[in-house]
């Protein structure tokens, strides 16, 4: 069994610290401690992103935007163990005020953006079934209306409760409720063949 | 908004998709995959006899369940595909936030015998503490608070911090090295007369760099193990351990014992 004795040298790099003590740092002003966070969870943070924008143009800007707005809210993060559910959120926010500015900007070449990319285009020898299926939830997804994907990912994924969703889209919760319901149902047939 | 945007609920016709398997409000008795999925969020609870004698319920809460575990996977593999974190992306971040550390309140740092007055911020403070606090072996400082008028000379104060320790550490005699080290270097520094430090214990990880023998067990990563179990409190540098008695005792503290007090 492994006993560290007093004096004993165990150098370990803060990369090894759990969440709430990297959040509690971060929200302490360690900029260090942030950017373990930063490493940890972009790529999470990132993907989720281009999910809920349905593109990866842009993203990079959205995350990094993202993550800055979270360092200046991180000493209002109640429980600081919950940080990567919470840098989901703050991203979320990120994401979908882009989305209305582009909108507002260019509603018109909707076609132009660069589609997110889905791993269905791999050699289907080479595929394991767990990444068929995959395949075919990340395409059932890709395909949903863009605000019927919005409301699944904040629901499914980001943890939102149908009134903060529709808070933070500008809907009332009877409509969120049709569109879950809406993208479920549809999500639900497209994986049947899977099932 | 495009037209399938359409917000109203799905009749019966919409749910009369599915290839092989007919998801109709008869089959589901009635019930709709909203009511499910809510259902199934809430933990089956409280108990509908209506859903859980339906076969059709059952195939849908089935579904259901599996699409949450794909969905994880699905995120889990999103965030695999990324590409590499790209270091100038990250500088950028920082560059950004560098110079926006919140100072908090200004500590005096010397007494009125000096005619200059010289304070450090809160946050240069917090610093030093969590400084002295990472200089024991195998810990991380978290969070850090201070308790009492910082911008009174003098005036008693009391230092809390979360402490993250190694697997295997002797959970007291680490959180006093803190204490002691805290003490020192805060007097070292400043005027300030702190008469508590309290170490809150809330993670203790598992070495990722130690052979523990393959028990199936990681390193801790922000995972609940271990988590928000032990509490070390020791007021006015005395020893205490008030929270979740180690189970092992001697040399070992027992982190299924502190970990699992509060689980």
């Amino acid at each position: 069994m492994f006993v560290a004795k007093p004096g004993l040298v165990v150098r370990v790099p803060l990369a090894e610290a759990d969440d709430r003590t990297l959040a509690g740092r971060a929200s302490d002003g360690d900029v260090r401690a942030f950017e373990v966070l930063i490493r940890r969870h972009g790529p999470l943070v990132r993907g989720y992103a281009a999910r809920l924008m349905g593109s990866t143009d842009e993203v990079d800007d959205v995350v990094q935007a993202a993550f800055i707005t979270a360092w200046q809210q991180l000493p209002t993060l109640s429980d600081p163990a919950a940080v990567k559910g919470w840098l989901l959120r703050v991203a979320n926010r990120k994401a979908l005020d882009r989305i209305r500015a582009r909108k507002y900007h260019d509603d018109i070449d909707d076609e132009s953006r660069p589609p997110l990319v889905t791993p269905d285009s791999t050699s289907p020898e080479a595929l394991a079934e767990h990444h068929a299926v995959q395949s075919a939830l990340s395409r059932a997804l890709t395909e949903l209306p863009e605000l019927q994907r919005q409301c699944w990912l904040m629901k499914e994924v980001a943890g939102y409760s149908y009134d903060e969703i529709g808070t933070d889209l500008g809907l009332p919760t009877s409509t969120v409720r049709g569109l879950l319901s809406r993208a479920r149902t549809s999500v639900i047939a497209r994986m049947e063949p899977w099932r | 908004m495009t037209p399938t945007d359409d917000t109203s609920p799905p009749s019966g016709d919409d749910l009369r998709t599915l290839p092989d398997r007919q998801l109709t409000n008869d089959e589901l008795a009635g019930h709709t995959i909203d009511e499910l999925i809510d259902y199934y969020d809430a933990g089956l609870m409280p108990p509908n006899d209506s859903i859980d004698t339906s076969a059709g319920c059952q195939l849908a809460l089935a579904d259901i369940a599996h699409l949450r575990q794909l969905t994880m996977h699905l995120v889990d593999d999103d965030s695999a595909a990324q590409p590499p974190v790209d270091e100038g992306w990250i500088t950028s971040i920082l560059s950004h936030i560098g110079a926006q550390v919140e100072a908090g309140r200004d500590v005096p740092v010397f007494g009125a015998e000096v005619d200059s007055r010289v304070v450090i911020t809160e946050g240069a403070l917090r610093a030093i503490v969590r400084a002295a606090g990472d200089r024991v072996d195998g810990v991380f400082v978290g969070r850090c608070r201070f308790a009492g008028d910082l911008t009174e000379l003098g005036a008693p104060i009391e230092v809390e911090v979360e402490a993250s320790m190694l697997w295997g550490q002797n959970l007291m005699q680490t959180a006093e090295l803190v204490r002691e080290n805290i003490v020192a270097d805060v007097r070292r520094h400043t005027l300030l007369n702190v008469v508590a430090v309290n170490v809150v214990v809330q993670d203790v990880r598992r070495p990722s760099h130690v052979d523990e023998g393959g028990d199936g067990r990681e390193g801790n990563d922000g995972g609940p193990e271990g988590s928000d179990g032990g509490r070390s409190r020791g007021r006015g540098g005395r020893e205490g351990n008030d929270g979740g008695g180690p189970e092992g005792g001697g040399d070992v503290s027992g982190v299924g014992g502190t970990g699992g007090a509060e689980r």
